[in-house]
């Protein structure tokens, strides 16, 4: 079977290197040069890049037990053959084959035997769900059969996607799967980050890479075993590697890099690395003139040492495919509408956060803790993106966002003791700014959609910021549901602290950051407040109901029978007995989810087959209350009355023509029937 | 850094007008939002605790004011013309589902609820509904939380309208039952679906000429609020509806469909059946999310604003005015920001016998600049004049301009902006303002009466934006406009 990744490759395409396609292949400058002098490597040789984290290729170690001998050979023979686009020169124009087993015979060697588990089951499909709502989608193209939930999604594949190998060729399932749980084992540079996966979503979404379709991964077929070398040519292989310095991009056992060659100016004469022919031992890159043209730039030009504004790193990184910074980057129009998150918080609670100012906005060891995966770093449950981790360089990352986005002059927040409880009072819902109708708090859920947690924001924000941003939230999130609640500067709540802006920031930050319980107002859902207890008469609500579902109306009489009536069926559904139920969703919870019988003693009515044809028509009260439930059957008229007399249900069924219609009882009840002529009527009694 | 000095610029400039328009209007609150304690009680009335959450509004008497509230009651408001701390409040209906709509219908009244459309009947007479019947129902109720259903109201051809809701996030399915369809109740009390492509269709009402108008909210598909002419047979754009069009009861087909991400008039282009806004709200400018209609008819006694719709605000706790003309068929106008400073959310409107507007809110499920969160409020007109542009006219080479009082046109020099801009059709949630030309004003040419004014503006650019933006033009008293922008959706050019 075709894999679905294979597309037409063309024979030979430039290295493919997202950030600089993105925002410098239209015209050359110094910038995209830059961004590819780190990213190509060159950097590696010659020192001297101001991207912060610096490329590397992958550890060489295993490889003899995860990727094909025949697909290295060919690969490292024209690597953009194996890999469209790869950002690995070729090394060994100019050596003969045997040079090449040689080189494959040494890397065949290194390792210490990985082995593989033995997983006992695969899912192609779920790992296709996966791989489209982690966000691997950011980087690499959708499946063409894969359709987001909420439509978009069938423009064409951005030519920004980092294309796969022939994975199939490449590898087998199990390493593939291996690979993904932790490509941080291999990948060090963060260029393919390291998704938090366990064995079963890396394994899942290994057999969707592979269009794996059998479910027993045991069934897949292992690397095929290398050939044995003799030593000779092994130690032959070690000197060519040394030779041609793989170390200086390749970590390798034993193998260290050879001393950097700085460069000043342009290159000169003829076969260097940029040339159209470079000599044998010099990387080869197959450059396009764009990226000819942007190198020879950088080169010529005054060479920054540090990414002052994060623009370089961003790109080279890739960290704009989701987020924006400054106005730069973010979801494209192919990837976006494969975020996806919470639609009620409109695209905020599905696209990435932007970045800018981020090292101001947060604080570092929080920063930190969102590279490394910190427990609790992940502030947006919601978002379905998951930001990947870049464990071994989050604290460079952290120090250096902190440096370059430390404003100026931010003004600081004073906090003052005495008003604490004002921040509890403004954070809250009775002349307060209304906070938690949209955030919820400490994991409780607000009262409105369900925006981010506002008790933990101490630890992850600057106060400076936090008051920066409520004065303005669209100018730091554009496009975010928050409204401004201090319009203008000025308070909307004039009556807490003189409606003094400053001073209400700083309570509510002050009340965040130390105060005890909730915010005012907060509904407090586990005291079952909201239990509804018939007393005199029956109680009727109408709400979402499980069992009975969308059009459930439900009668709680005195005493403690309760009857769940299906205005959809037109039928009795549920009688039970014990507490009435809780409408604390149906009264104020926004996502109005299904409510429960709160009594156990549960008897379910049957359906009598013969309830299709008929239409509800509403419901009468009489004096005390009791309904008379109305529907049509045909052309007859049906009257189902229900009352609790001496603890037992009375249902009184009266019809208009035509012979009785069809009745089923609550389970587990006795039931007494009296009737005659066009009524019937049943009581239900328990022991 | 520069943007954000302007913004916050613009805010103080809203707060600063609305302070000076309060000599026109005077708003009083009869209740709001003061303490969350249960409701349950027999002897708890609104304005007790919870929650006067307003969801509809009907005057049934003189001075009795029919008013549901979401958590699923109808209560009766007595003597609500008199002093606010007075009025008497007594549970007419209960055990609704989430009403978002109130109509009377002779002795009865219509409600809207999850499911159906109710008819309140007090058979006996005593002042609590004893009936509940079906009155409308044939929508598939899917248990989402965001499917909500509005309506009913009555347009000039007695038809009652309704809007259903489009479903969003768990359990929602909008491919099948009419969700984010328009519809009036048919024969047999069934839904009967009329035109589709809405998303969240809070708020219907008539004009004078008794055509029915709705308005949806910024969300996916729909860039900034628009207000809709409601009627048979057309697409208002939002794709997510489609679904219900493969159903046996589809009243039409849709011979064309928009491709999305392109501007609104080439994606108009596209498909006959697709329509735009009579007008366009744009985000932000004249607030976030619209609410309900309310026509202006009463005879001078709400000042000098007969004929024209108000439409309420959510986010930003306010009212806004619109005036609509007929061009080459069609309904197309002009939105002002009219009222704010409300306690809560704007939800809903109605007039009351003695021409004085109530404004019903909620904040439930959101948040706005009102930091109660419910609340009732009464408008009164002073008499004093408010001086606004009253209506906005699309002429075949720019546009007549009718003011309150006559303007001073000593202080027309420089004192005319304009601006066209347009939307995406996307299936964004909400979208920027896209393609912004400055226009030329090549002349402004005052009546002799100072009444109304001849802009001639060079390149109209049809189905967009037209922003007017004034500053220092003055009446002839010396007062400065009580709001200074408009924005007159052009969708056809007059010839």
């Amino acid at each position: 079977m075709l894999s679905p990744w294979l597309t037409t490759v063309p024979l030979h395409s430039a290295p493919h290197v997202t950030g600089y396609e993105r925002f410098h292949a239209e015209s050359p400058t110094a910038e995209g040069g830059a961004i590819l002098f780190s990213e190509l490597g060159c950097a590696n040789c010659h020192g001297g890049s101001a991207v912060t984290v610096p490329r590397k290729g992958p550890k060489l170690v295993d490889l003899s037990q995860r990727i094909d001998r025949d697909w290295l050979a060919a690969f490292l023979r024209d690597p953009d053959s194996g890999h469209e686009g790869s950002t690995m020169p070729a090394m060994f124009h100019g050596l003969a084959d045997e040079d090449l087993d040689a080189v494959l015979a040494y890397l065949g060697t290194l390792g210490k035997g990985l082995k593989l588990g033995t997983p006992r089951h695969a899912n192609a499909e779920r790992g296709s769900a996966l791989y489209h709502e982690k966000g691997c989608i950011a980087c690499h193209a959708p499946t063409p059969d894969f359709h987001p939930p909420h439509g978009g999604g069938e423009t064409q594949v951005s030519p920004l996607v980092i294309t796969h190998p022939d994975l199939a060729a490449k590898t087998s399932l199990l390493a593939l799967a291996h690979f993904l749980e932790a490509p941080s084992r291999y990948r060090t540079d963060g260029r393919m980050p390291h998704f938090v996966l366990d064995t079963q979503e890396s394994l899942d979404i290994a057999s969707h890479l592979l269009d794996y379709q059998s479910s027993d991964p045991r069934d897949a077929k292992p690397v095929a075993p290398w050939p044995k070398a003799d030593a000779a040519v092994v130690a032959k292989g070690k000197e060519l590697v040394a030779n041609m310095n793989c170390a200086a991009c390749h970590a390798i056992e034993g193998q260290k890099a050879a001393p950097v060659v700085a460069l000043s100016g342009s290159p000169k004469g003829e076969g260097h690395c940029l040339s159209s022919d470079p000599k044998a031992g010099l990387p080869a890159y197959d450059l396009d003139e764009g990226q000819r043209a942007s190198l020879l730039a950088f080169l010529a030009g005054d060479r920054p040492t540090e990414d002052r504004d994060g623009g370089l790193t961003l790109a080279a990184m890739n960290c704009y495919a989701c987020h924006d910074r400054d106005g730069i980057g973010g979801s494209t129009a192919e990837t976006n509408p494969f975020f996806i998150g919470d639609e009620a918080l409109g695209d905020s609670g599905r696209l990435a956060p932007p970045l800018t100012g981020i090292g101001y906005k947060l604080q570092r060891g929080w920063l930190e803790g969102v590279l490394t995966g910190a427990e609790g770093s992940r502030a947006r449950p919601y978002v379905k993106t998951q930001m990947p981790l870049y464990a071994a360089h989050a604290p460079a990352l952290a120090e250096w966002l902190e440096r370059i986005d430390a404003p100026p002059d931010a003004k600081l927040l004073v906090e003052r003791k005495e008003d604490l409880e004002a921040g509890r009072k403004l954070l809250g819902i009775l002349g307060g700014t209304n906070c938690i109708t949209c955030h919820t708090w400490d994991g409780q859920r607000s009262i409105g959609i369900q925006a981010l947690d506002l008790a933990s924001l101490d630890r992850r924000l600057r106060p400076e910021w936090f008051r920066d941003y409520l004065l303005d939230p669209a100018s730091y999130r554009p496009g975010t549901l928050m409204p401004p609640l201090w319009p203008g500067g000025q308070s909307t709540v004039p009556d807490v602290l003189g409606g003094d802006t400053e001073r209400q920031i700083a309570a509510i930050w002050s009340f965040i950051r130390e105060g005890e319980g909730l915010p005012e107002g907060f509904p407090d859902h586990g005291s079952g407040q909201f239990e509804i207890v018939p007393t005199d008469r029956p109680v009727i609500q109408r709400t979402f109901f499980e069992g009975t579902g969308t059009k459930a109306i439900l009668v709680g009489f005195p005493g403690g029978v309760s009857l769940a009536y299906d205005g959809l069926g037109a039928r009795p559904v549920l009688v039970w007995r014990g507490p009435f139920f809780d409408a604390y969703h149906t009264w104020f919870s926004r996502h109005a989810p299904f409510e429960k019988p709160l009594g156990g003693d549960l008897s379910a009515i049957p359906e009598t087959g013969a309830e299709t044809g008929r239409r509800f028509r509403g419901y009468r009260l009489d004096e005390a209350g009791n309904p008379t439930f109305l529907f049509t059957d045909g052309d007859r008229e049906v009257s189902e009355r229900f009352a609790v007399e001496d603890g037992k249900l009375v249902r009184t069924l009266s019809w208009t023509e035509g012979s009785a219609p069809a009745v089923a009882h609550p389970d587990g009840v006795a039931v007494e029937s009296t009737g005659e002529g066009k009524s019937l009527t049943f009581i239900y009694s328990w022991k | 850094m520069k943007r954000i000095a302007s913004i916050v610029l613009l805010l103080c400039g809203t707060l600063a007008q609305a302070q000076e328009s309060a000599s026109a209007y005077t708003v009083a609150e009869l209740l709001a939002a003061s303490s969350p304690q249960d409701s349950r009680s027999k002897d708890w009335k609104p304005g007790d605790g919870i929650a006067l959450e307003v969801s509809g509004m009907e005057w049934i008497g003189p001075d009795r004011l029919a008013v549901a509230i979401r958590k699923g009651e109808v209560w009766f408001l007595d003597g609500v013309l008199g002093d606010p701390s007075a009025v008497k409040y007594h549970l007419f209906a209960s055990g609704l589902h989430e009403p978002l709509g109130l109509l009377r219908d002779g002795d009865d009244l219509l409600v809207a609820q999850r499911a159906e459309i109710t008819r309140l009947r007090d058979t006996d007479r005593d002042g609590v509904a004893d009936e509940y019947l079906t009155a409308c129902d044939g929508w598939t109720v899917t248990g989402n939380y965001h499917a909500y259903t509005y309506g009913p109201e009555r347009d000039g051809q007695g038809n009652l309208w309704g809007t259903l809701n489009l479903g969003m996030g768990e359990l929602a399915d909008n491919a099948k039952g009419w969700h984010g369809w328009g519809g009036i109740i048919g024969k047999g009390g069934r839904f009967e679906p009329k035109s589709l492509g809405m998303r969240s269709p809070s708020g219907l009402g008539a004009n004078l000429a008794g055509d029915m108008f709705f308005t949806d909210q910024q969300g996916t598909w729909v860039p900034a609020t628009p207000v809709y002419h409601l009627r048979p047979g057309v697409f208002y754009g939002n794709q997510e509806s489609l679904g219900s069009l493969d159903l046996p009861e589809a009243p039409f087909h849709l011979t064309n469909l928009p491709k999305p991400n392109q501007p609104y008039p080439d994606a108009l282009a596209e498909a006959p059946q697709f329509v735009p806004p009579a007008v366009w709200l744009p985000y932000n400018k004249m607030g976030r999310s619209a609410t309900d209609i309310q026509v202006i008819d009463q005879g001078g006694k709400f000042g000098p604003f007969d004929g024209q719709l108000l439409v309420g605000e959510f986010t930003n706790s306010a009212v806004s005015r619109v005036f609509l003309e007929k061009v080459g068929g069609e309904y197309q106008g002009a939105c002002f920001p009219f009222l704010d400073g409300f306690p809560a959310a704007v939800v809903r409107l109605a007039f009351a016998p003695d021409g004085s507007l109530f404004v019903g809110m909620t904040n439930r499920g959101w948040s706005s600049l009102g930091n109660r969160s419910y609340g009732l409020s009464r408008v009164r007109f002073t008499g004093a004049t408010p001086f606004a542009i009253r209506e906005m006219r699309a002429k075949a080479d720019g546009f007549e301009l009718v003011f309150t009082e006559p303007i001073d046109s000593a202080t027309l020099d420089g004192a005319l902006a304009m601006s066209a801009f347009t939307y995406q059709y996307s299936s964004a949630y909400g979208g920027d303002e896209i393609d912004t030309t400055e226009l030329k004003i090549v002349s402004a040419t005052p009546s002799p009466d100072g009444l109304s004014m001849r802009l001639v503006v060079e390149g109209l650019r049809p189905f967009y934006v037209h922003e007017l933006r004034t500053t220092g033009l003055k009446s002839k008293t010396g007062r400065t406009l009580d709001f200074p922008n408009a924005w007159y959706t052009l969708n056809r050019i007059p010839e």
